[in-house]
């Protein structure tokens, strides 16, 4: 099984709801800088008085084939057979200042993130793996008031939601085979 | 965390039911995970759809009670006022002290020289101006205060004019029968107004309702789902709906038997529209060189409104908090008239939008608001009157600075300020400063230190929502209470408005036996004693256990379906029994620039004035996203998100040398901030954009470095009472620090 997320571009106000929600789930230290797991995206674009602005709201996309697996030299970062989680053995990172962080290089989707503290080790959405084997959703997608989040094995998200992997602002990589379905934006 | 642990609480883990953080559009339900007496994380309404999910502010949460700027123990001033020099206090000290300041200025200039500044900040049902400081006041034998709903005063007025009651909104479930919805000034993407309000559209749009956004700002919710973005100069919105009433006239589209049976006076709009009353047709022609909007857009909105039906118009109260503000919601509310979509599924009356069931105005309490006699309620929209009485919020600095001799009802020495940041939060900060270092005493209740806390004499730390039992109402939707349970206790030595209000009580030796009673009690008591309360919330214990109690009603309501469906037997609360488009009770005001009829005029600081020669530029004060009004403005989880910035058209900012990311002045008469700018096609030319709430902060210039944009708007109220929040001129120029 592949787990994976599906995202509504048409829904998302960019309300940054699920952004802080997955910090509050994640942040180790509330004073600190956090890292984002989840952000999202505003893409502004046209003349006035014919703006256009759409939101993308991104996390790790748990690829089929994680580049940036191949890229950590201490081999930290692992893709789990039986969901397809890509998960950070961060005991196992070497910190961002000792291997210069290929993986945040290799990673298409700017998913790879450290703290502001020195040395920082990697960190990125695991899908919140602890709830989902709870039987819970990740947090971004019970917290969003659009309902424009979903997650699940990414088959059944195909089958409910459709095969689109592209939306304005996201172009699919075909060598990592992000684990995403869009709904792309209608164009208004 | 170890990844397996991700997302678990894990045991010995309580999970607290509360919710409503502030004084926000949403109120929505949080659930609180607590270890040891420590908030772990939040999680949202994950029971029944519609569910009450929360917005990142409530998601912020932690950030906001744990904050290490917290006010934890009582503090006197010792350094100059206003200048933040503090000194921790015991709770004695501090409580003895403002006892004895109450009485002292009691005793010697009369309880009129207390002034009570509550708003509605960091308050629930309970930890509230009115059930706390104001019922101890009372009972000590009095106080001043300023009248005038800050919101929404030109809603209400409008309200109270037309439609004679407040209750003339639907829930928003019925935006689903709706074939067309215009959002005049409405940006519930941001300001929520009401949980799930944008939900409700975004789900109306894709069973493929139209979407038409007025706004000088393309705002979040323009961006997702307007299928047509009308960009218009503040302040002009009544033009353009006179306009579109004289195209549905001329094209006879508009529902002459709904205004024939409905309301009264249409002919007397007819004849100002058309031109009969003052030889000036208000042609979508006229309109375009008030508005800035095309004419032909102007007639393309009146036909949709006039041929798809129903259709609902939403208005903000945004676009009436201007000089004349009163009149865009009367026009408002005509054009809903001719469109026959007051009082069926699918349309709105835009008004005032309380809908029937939970609103934050109680049912119990409404008559204090609407109704009455003829004498009664037009004295309710007599602003001057009003004033004279009491000083409109908009003026209170100017009555503190002033007091008798400037014609205002009394000579203020003591501002008692709780749930309120008022030097921030209403208009011309820089008046504020000077009036509050006019005040012989200032004692203020805050969670922060803000800038109005900073003039305190004595500031006493106060609890948050999560640091004490309450429960809370939505603003106008809902329908749903949610109980605010306590979830942690208090940081340091932080107590709750109750309880310093309990402690003074004593003091002062009032008897008010509502102060003996625990919290629990006094809740209980307020739950016994509203009407529409006590049989929904039957089981308390329940409540409390559940966190929320939703009522379900068999279809979405619609205010004044009796009204239509039998006008016979159901007459409007008016003083007609109708739609009030003329409204007697303004006429016998006879005041020259409050007309019985909606009308537009030029406003003070719109695009007309003369002012506008040094001021080129309009600016509006909306909701930002990331704040309840100023409350979250300290919360960096939050402002990371987006952070103060002018928003400025591109060719505003080309003429004035002005790049993406610069450093901005923006100033007119009254004051001066410096903030960057965000240079964007997302505005409309000749307008600029602060976002409400920032928090002032004065360099060693006095010239403010927060964005805070009340150091720019006008202490005047419009003749119907409304704020000028969004009538205000300014001029924008580069900014370099000196060397």
């Amino acid at each position: 099984m592949q787990l994976g997320f599906y995202f509504d571009q048409n829904r998302c106000t960019g309300c940054d709801a699920c952004t802080v929600a997955c910090k509050d789930l994640h942040a180790e230290n509330l004073f600190e800088e956090p890292a984002d797991w989840r952000w999202v995206v505003e893409l502004e674009s046209g003349a006035y008085p014919h703006p256009s602005v759409h939101y993308i709201a991104l996390s790790c996309l748990h690829c089929a084939q994680p580049s940036c697996i191949e890229a950590c030299p201490a081999g930290a970062i692992e893709k789990r057979a039986q969901d397809g989680i890509v998960v950070v053995h961060r005991e196992q990172c070497l910190g961002r200042d000792v291997c210069g962080a290929p993986c945040r290089e290799a990673c298409p989707y700017d998913a790879v993130r450290f703290g502001p503290e020195p040395d920082a080790r990697m960190q990125k959405c695991d899908f919140c793996l602890g709830r989902w084997e709870d039987g819970q959703l990740p947090v971004c997608v019970t917290a969003c008031p659009m309902r424009a989040l979903d997650a699940g094995d990414i088959e059944e998200l195909r089958r409910k939601y459709g095969d689109d992997k592209e939306m304005p602002g996201f172009e699919h990589s075909e060598a990592n085979r992000p684990s995403l379905v869009v709904k792309a934006r209608k164009s208004i | 965390m170890s990844t397996a642990e991700s997302g678990r609480s894990g045991a010995d883990v309580r999970i607290v039911p509360t919710g409503g953080c502030y004084d926000c559009g949403g109120k929505c339900v949080l659930k609180v995970h607590v270890k040891d007496g420590v908030a772990i994380r939040v999680d949202t309404d994950d029971g029944e759809e519609p569910q009450l999910r929360a917005c990142a502010k409530g998601r912020a949460m932690r950030r906001q009670v744990y904050a290490p700027d917290r006010l934890l123990y009582p503090q006197k001033r010792v350094g100059p006022r206003g200048e933040g020099r503090f000194e921790r206090v015991s709770w004695d000290e501090a409580l003895d002290r403002v006892a004895s300041e109450l009485s002292r200025v009691k005793a010697a200039f009369g309880a009129e020289a207390i002034v009570a500044m509550t708003l509605s900040g960091a308050s629930g049902s309970l930890h509230s101006g009115n059930m706390t400081l104001r019922r101890l006041l009372k009972s000590f034998g009095g106080y001043s205060s300023s009248w005038g709903d800050v919101s929404g005063q030109g809603a209400l007025f409008s309200s109270r004019a037309t439609y004679g009651t407040l209750t003339n909104g639907n829930s928003r479930d019925d935006l689903m029968n709706s074939r067309l919805i215009i959002l005049w000034g409405f940006n519930p993407a941001t300001s929520i107004w009401s949980t799930n309000t944008i939900f409700h559209i975004t789900q109306a749009k894709e069973a493929g309702a139209r979407i038409v956004v007025v706004d000088p700002r393309f705002t979040n919710t323009a961006a997702v789902l307007a299928d047509e973005w009308i960009p218009i100069r503040p302040g002009t919105d009544t033009a353009m709906m006179a306009a579109m009433a004289y195209v549905m006239v001329s094209e006879n589209i508009h529902d002459r038997a709904f205004l024939e049976r409905y309301t009264v006076g249409f002919e007397k709009y007819e004849d100002y529209v058309l031109g009969r009353e003052d030889g000036l047709a208000k042609t979508p022609q006229w309109a375009e060189a008030k508005t800035g909007v095309p004419a032909e857009v102007i007639a393309s909105l009146a036909r949709q409104y006039a041929n798809l039906r129903p259709g609902a118009l939403i208005v903000g109260m945004a676009p009436g908090r201007v000089a004349y503000g009163e009149q865009f919601h009367r026009a408002a509310s005509t054009l809903a008239a001719m469109t026959g979509n007051v009082g069926v599924h699918g349309g709105n009356a835009a008004g005032f939008e309380r809908t029937a069931v939970v609103p934050m105005i109680p049912e119990a309490f409404t008559k204090f608001f609407e109704g009455g006699s003829y004498e009664a309620q037009r004295k309710r929209l007599d602003a001057p009157g009003r004033n004279r009485i009491q000083p409109h919020g908009s003026r209170i600095w100017d009555a503190i600075l002033e007091g008798k001799a400037g014609g205002y009802p009394a000579d203020y020495k003591l501002a008692y300020i709780a749930f309120n940041n008022p030097l921030n939060q209403f208009v011309n900060t820089n008046k504020g400063v000077q009036a509050l270092h006019k005040l012989e005493f200032i004692v203020v209740h805050e969670q922060f230190m803000t800038a109005t806390a900073r003039f305190a004499d004595i500031l006493l730390p106060v609890t948050t929502v999560w640091e004490r039992n309450d429960f809370v109402r939505p603003w106008m939707g809902g329908p749903y209470f949610i109980c605010q349970n306590k979830v942690i206790e208090p940081p340091g030595e932080a107590r709750s408005d109750v309880d310093i209000c309990r402690e003074l009580a004593r003091r002062l030796n009032v008897s008010d036996p509502f102060f003996d009673l625990t919290e629990e009690e006094m809740i209980r008591q307020m739950v016994e004693a509203m009407q529409d309360v006590t049989p929904e919330i039957g089981d308390y214990e329940k409540f409390k256990r559940e966190g929320s109690h939703k009522i379900k009603r068999p279809e979405p309501q619609v205010s004044f379906k009796k009204q239509i469906d039998d006008p016979e037997n159901n007459p409007f609360p008016t003083v007609t029994g109708k739609i009030e488009i003329f409204s007697q009770l303004v006429a016998d005001l006879d005041y020259p620039d409050l007309p019985p009829i909606p009308k537009h005029l030029d406003a003070w600081e719109g695009p007309e004035d003369p002012l506008a020669k040094r001021f080129p530029l309009q600016l509006v004060t909306y909701h930002h996203r990331v704040r309840a009004h100023s409350c979250f403005g300290n919360n960096p989880w939050l402002n990371r998100l987006e952070p103060q910035s002018l928003w400025l058209n591109s060719r505003d900012a080309k003429s004035r040398g002005v790049g993406n990311g610069q450093m901005v002045r923006v100033f007119n008469d009254r004051g001066e901030t410096i903030v960057p700018a965000a240079v964007s096609e997302r505005i409309m030319p000749g307008v600029v954009a602060l976002g409400e709430g920032a928090w002032y902060r004065p360099d060693e210039k006095g010239r403010d470095r927060g964005g805070c944009p009340n150091v720019l708007t006008r202490n005047d109220c419009s003749p119907g009472g409304a704020f000028p929040y969004n009538g205000c001129l300014v001029q924008v120029e580069r900014f370099a620090e000196e060397g």
